[in-house]
């Protein structure tokens, strides 16, 4: 909207003087964050792009002497079955803990919260802190936390099936991925609940009494009224936590490193070892730029399928 | 992108509806209240050993009825792992983030949601893009410039690095939350004369309060838990946060014999509760907050 | 607007050349020699090692002193890291590549030629020719433990070897017998671990280093050992060796070790695994056999002597037909004057306090290592430490890793060829075509040959 004016829309020829003075101000507001960004990703970024065409080094005869290798990192990265793997922990873990779990946890405990508050429930209160409690902890205590529960020999998990009879269960050596996907789980439910609870209270209630006057009951009034209009934000947490964990690295790292083998070596944590523990720098890089890209796709179909609906 | 327009800034000033209490069925009662408790029963385990393990006096990675109870574990870390400096440059830190993060990114939130630019859809896409870049591809370069421009073993280098990392989704949120203030407040105080910083600063900031708060809490929340970058920029001991002190205590055994759980454990409890005592001081804040932001978008 | 513009293209620009000169290096890097200008010895000598179990540090502080004592315009910087030599070495590669460098730095020997071939580490051919003990106390044997394409890169004091561990008691109890002295081949050593997993309940029957968790462990205590025990080797007339018999032998060691469950699945998910099950073995008692680095006994006996003594044993590990049991060696951590270092000479100085006949020796008994120098073999505590005696004598039975600037990225290729086996992955045969294959990738296709 242009300030005075009427509902005309954005220029869309090349802005004169007059109304660059104008957006001036707003152009110094973005100032800092912009320098902050430019020297903290955009240049970082940058760099790696380039870095991920040479074969340069921490170490050895390429960190003196690195060569410009044009795409042969990107070649070799999709000949390299072990990438294929590591493509296919990522979807797995993603679609395990983001969309299964974390998404679907976080819409049901933000339901059951909310019909709690319109009950009267306090209990509900102490399920809600539990569950905030987890996502605010600092991300190395919650990582060792799960490491105790899921030790073979005495850790909680174990303990606890000991007492209910039943043998130990070696969660991070026979089931690597189930273990990481349900401590990301834990972890990361309260985001995708704050927000759909904040959603389901600003939904007008009138929609509800006008379902039940024409005689809906309480599951169709769920999945006609209720799911739709959570659609938005819906897709907007499914996108934010499919990207952050597609990132996800400290937590892998401090309960299987990747797994036994690469049985959970993700896409993040494959960049870091690539890059920290072969000390390949290109090719962690390059690495590191195919997961930007994949983030890439993630968003531009979420902008289609957001820019449809509106 | 469409701003959803004085309808939703009006909605959320006003308190939510107040729903009829109605009365649920027994079963409903006992099966949402087993609900709850399987909840908190499954989200509060993992901390069962965290507090045990701090008391024990022979603590194991394990979770275990504590032998000897013992205060011990806290009065070593202070005494002989400096724990105490390592948690008040995780203070100082933080808190400096906080302030820089909700001044910048309400800035740049304001600005990029107030300005006419073809493109801008775009930019706000390429900035929420930003975020996903992997650390390990940072590492490097962000470990050479640190060290250019002296930044290296700094508050200042530390309080800058954890802010850069905030920023990309915050200005996102806060862009979200600005386009739901309709331009009309601003425009009513230019109007009556004021300057548009005052109009700023007057009117709009107070409706984007919730806003604000969202910020603030989740950088607090950010930076005191950051660890990645730390360990690019510090290596002098005085100037640890706690998270390195915990990654390398974990990561690292005492000599000949493995990590001190007891020890990881006692920090890991003192580390804990400051971060969750701001976040419930600004929860409400912070829900409200987080749906406004992103109705705009 | 301008201003901002400005303000951010430039620092855009600072960041890209700063960078740029950083990471490229100095490619005019003056070759060998050291030791130009004999001028006055002074200024600060920055001194950057890691080191965990806490033994070092009096020493380097006293090797400070001297150095302060001897030259009164040095100062001493040292900045002892305390973190684990894995964590170490990245950051320091991080520094070193950002040009932030330490005049003196403190890793592995193996690391030379990946350091010499990157320019980072100075050789002191020129300085040795003026100290006389170089000549007068150091083998020939561990001067080329530090010989890289003809120059000498670091100075050594402790060496390394390695022994099958094995716990007395556990033996025992499984019927092996309490007198048993080693395992007459590979296969046995199995066997053994088989009878204290069916007759011993809650003691781990081995510990098989598999997989990246174990580090270089995977290589030098359990691969290695294993493939010269089945008559391979890693290189042959200066290639490198990847699918052959012996190899396929090793891998399916592992894959009847994890699949009968002799060795813990842990050991490939748990971040440093050598140290819970070094101190399984000598402390607890809850591991019965471990081939593990010597040195690792001292921090038993600093426990609880008799008790180690007592319970411990150790044995050189056994070639699969039963011929004559050897060891693996190595130059042990070293000493290393930086290239870029401002101060080389005073660098070297530090490098030669530390290095007397009495450090070398008093640290080596506390943190028991066979010593890179006769005097200090032959210094009274020394020789009269049997398991000190037994060290040294072990290397003569020691063999050695090719020093090669590429045994970094082999490890990487032989840490993930053994987790496919120990994972159950791949069968071993599998294993080993893909072993050759990421051999080629890492080391370069001319370079690998197949037997």
């Amino acid at each position: 909207m242009i300030p005075g004016g009427g509902g005309a829309a954005a220029p869309a020829r090349p802005v004169p003087r007059d109304a660059l003075r104008r957006q001036a101000p707003y152009l110094f507001g973005l100032a800092p964050a912009a320098i902050l960004l430019a020297a903290f990703f955009v240049g970082p970024a940058l760099w790696a792009a380039y870095a991920s065409l040479t074969n340069t080094a921490l170490v050895g005869i390429d960190a003196a002497r690195p060569r410009f290798v044009g795409l042969a990192n990107y070649e070799r990265l999709l000949g390299d079955p072990d990438f294929a793997n590591v493509i296919r922990n990522s979807v797995v873990f993603v679609v395990g803990s983001a969309v299964i779990g974390q998404f679907v946890l976080g819409l049901s405990l933000a339901l059951l919260i909310d019909h709690a508050e319109r009950r009267g429930y306090r209990l509900a209160t102490l399920a809600y802190a539990a569950v905030l409690l987890a996502w605010v902890n600092p991300t190395v205590i919650a990582g060792f936390l799960w490491v105790a529960m899921f030790d073979f020999y005495n850790g909680s998990l174990n303990t606890g099936l000991a007492l209910a009879g039943t043998g130990p269960v070696d969660w991070l050596g026979q089931f690597p991925m189930l273990s990481v996907v349900i401590a990301n789980t834990w972890r990361g439910a309260a985001f995708t609940m704050l927000i759909f609870l904040g959603a389901l209270k600003t939904i007008p209630s009138d929609i509800y009494e006008a379902a039940r006057v024409d005689g809906a009951n309480a599951w169709r009034r769920f999945w006609d009224h209720t799911l739709p209009s959570l659609r938005p934000i819906g897709a907007l947490a499914l996108l934010s936590i499919t990207m952050s964990t597609f990132g996800t690295f400290i937590l892998i790292q401090t309960l299987t490193n990747g797994g036994p083998g690469t049985q959970t070596e993700v896409i993040a944590l494959y960049a870091f070892h690539e890059a920290f523990r072969s000390y390949a720098i290109g090719y962690g890089s390059a690495i590191a730029v195919v997961m930007l890209l994949i983030n890439f796709a993630f968003a531009i179909v979420y902008l289609r399928w957001s820019r449809a609906r509106a | 992108m469409t701003a959803v327009g004085p309808q939703a800034a009006v909605q959320v000033d006003i308190p939510p509806p107040i729903r009829p209490r109605e009365r649920g069925t027994p079963l409903e009662w006992a099966l949402m209240h087993l609900a709850f408790v399987a909840i908190a029963a499954f989200f509060l385990a993992p901390f069962v050993w965290l507090f045990a393990a701090a008391f024990d006096a022979e603590a194991t990675a394990y979770i275990r009825v504590p032998g000897r109870l013992t205060l011990d574990n806290f009065t070593y870390i202070f005494r002989e792992l400096a724990f105490a400096k390592a948690l008040a440059n995780s203070a100082i830190v933080a808190g400096a983030t906080t302030l820089l993060v909700v001044l910048t990114v309400t800035l740049a939130g304001y600005g990029l949601s107030r300005l006419e630019l073809r493109r801008k859809g775009w930019i706000t896409f390429a900035v929420l893009l930003l975020q996903t870049m992997p650390l390990s591809a940072t590492m490097v370069p962000i470990y050479g410039l640190a060290r250019l421009l002296g930044l290296r073993n700094s508050y200042l280098g530390l309080i800058l690095i954890h802010a850069a990392i905030e920023l990309p989704f915050l200005v996102w949120l806060m862009k979200g939350f600005f386009d739901s203030v309709p331009r009309q407040l601003e425009e009513a105080a230019w109007l009556d004369g004021r300057s548009k910083l005052r109009a700023l600063f007057e009117i709009v900031l107070p409706v984007a309060r919730p806003g604000i708060a969202v910020a603030a809490g989740l950088s607090f929340i950010s930076a005191w838990a950051e660890v990645l970058m730390v360990i690019i920029l510090v290596d002098k001991q005085d100037m640890k946060t706690v998270p390195l002190a915990f990654y390398e205590t974990f990561r690292t055994a005492g000599g000949y014999v493995e990590v001190q759980y007891g020890l990881v454990a006692a920090m890991g409890v003192l580390y804990l509760l400051p971060v969750m005592a701001v976040f419930f001081a600004t929860r409400r804040l912070m829900v409200r907050g987080l749906v406004s932001g992103t109705k705009g978008l | 607007m301008t201003r901002t513009i400005d303000r951010r293209t430039f620092l855009k620009a600072a960041a890209a050349t700063g960078i740029v000169v950083a990471c490229g290096g100095d490619q005019g890097a003056p070759a060998g020699g050291g030791g130009t200008a004999k001028g006055t010895i002074s200024g600060t000598v920055t001194v950057s090692y890691a080191d965990e179990a806490g033994l070092k540090p009096k020493y380097v502080q006293l090797a400070a002193d001297g150095l302060r004592a001897k030259y009164s315009g040095v100062d001493v910087k040292i900045d002892h890291q305390k973190i684990g030599s894995g964590d170490f070495y990245t950051k320091l590669l991080l520094a070193l590549n950002a040009g932030d460098v330490p005049d003196v730095i403190h890793v592995g020997g193996d690391k030379i030629g990946e350091l010499a071939d990157a320019g980072h580490i100075e050789p002191l051919d020129g300085y040795l020719k003026q100290w006389e003990d170089w000549s007068k106390v150091y083998p020939d044997a561990v001067k080329s433990g530090v010989t890289y394409q003809g120059k000498v890169w670091a100075i050594p004091y402790g060496l390394d070897t390695r022994f099958l561990f094995y716990r007395k008691d556990v033996l025992d109890k499984a019927g092996v017998g309490a007198t048993w002295t080693g395992p007459k081949n590979v296969d046995d050593i199995l066997e053994v671990a088989k009878a204290v997993k069916s007759k011993v309940a809650g003691v781990i029957p081995y510990a098989l280093y598999a997989g990246p968790a174990g580090d270089s462990g995977t290589a030098n205590h359990a691969f290695i050992p294993l493939l010269w025990a089945y008559g391979g080797d890693l290189q042959k007339d200066g290639k490198w060796i990847g699918d052959s018999p012996a190899l396929r032998k090793v891998l399916d060691y592992y894959g009847r070790t994890y699949r009968q469950d002799l060795s813990p699945k842990e050991i490939l998910t748990t971040a440093k695994p050598w140290t819970a099950m070094r101190e399984k073995l000598g402390l607890k008692g809850e591991l019965a056999l471990l081939f593990e680095g010597a040195w690792n006994y001292g921090g038993w006996v600093t426990k609880d002597k008799a008790a180690t003594e007592r319970n411990v044993g150790y044995a050189l590990f056994p070639t699969a037909t039963g011929g004559p049991s050897f060891t693996i060696g190595g130059p042990g951590t070293a000493w290393y004057v930086t290239a870029k270092s401002k101060n080389k000479d005073a660098a070297w100085e530090f490098v030669k306090a530390f290095n007397t006949k009495e450090i070398v020796a008093k640290l080596n008994i506390e943190d028991p290592h066979p010593v890179a120098r006769t005097d200090s073999a032959e210094v009274a505590e020394f020789k009269a430490d049997k398991y000190l005696v037994d060290s040294t004598e072990s290397l003569k039975k020691a063999r050695f890793a090719p020093p090669d600037a590429n045994f970094g990225k082999v490890i990487g290729v032989i840490q993930k060829a053994t987790a496919r086996v120990a994972t159950g992955e791949m069968s071993a045969d599998d294993a080993a075509k893909r072993y050759t294959d990421e051999l080629r990738q890492a080391v370069g296709a001319d370079k690998v040959i197949t037997q």
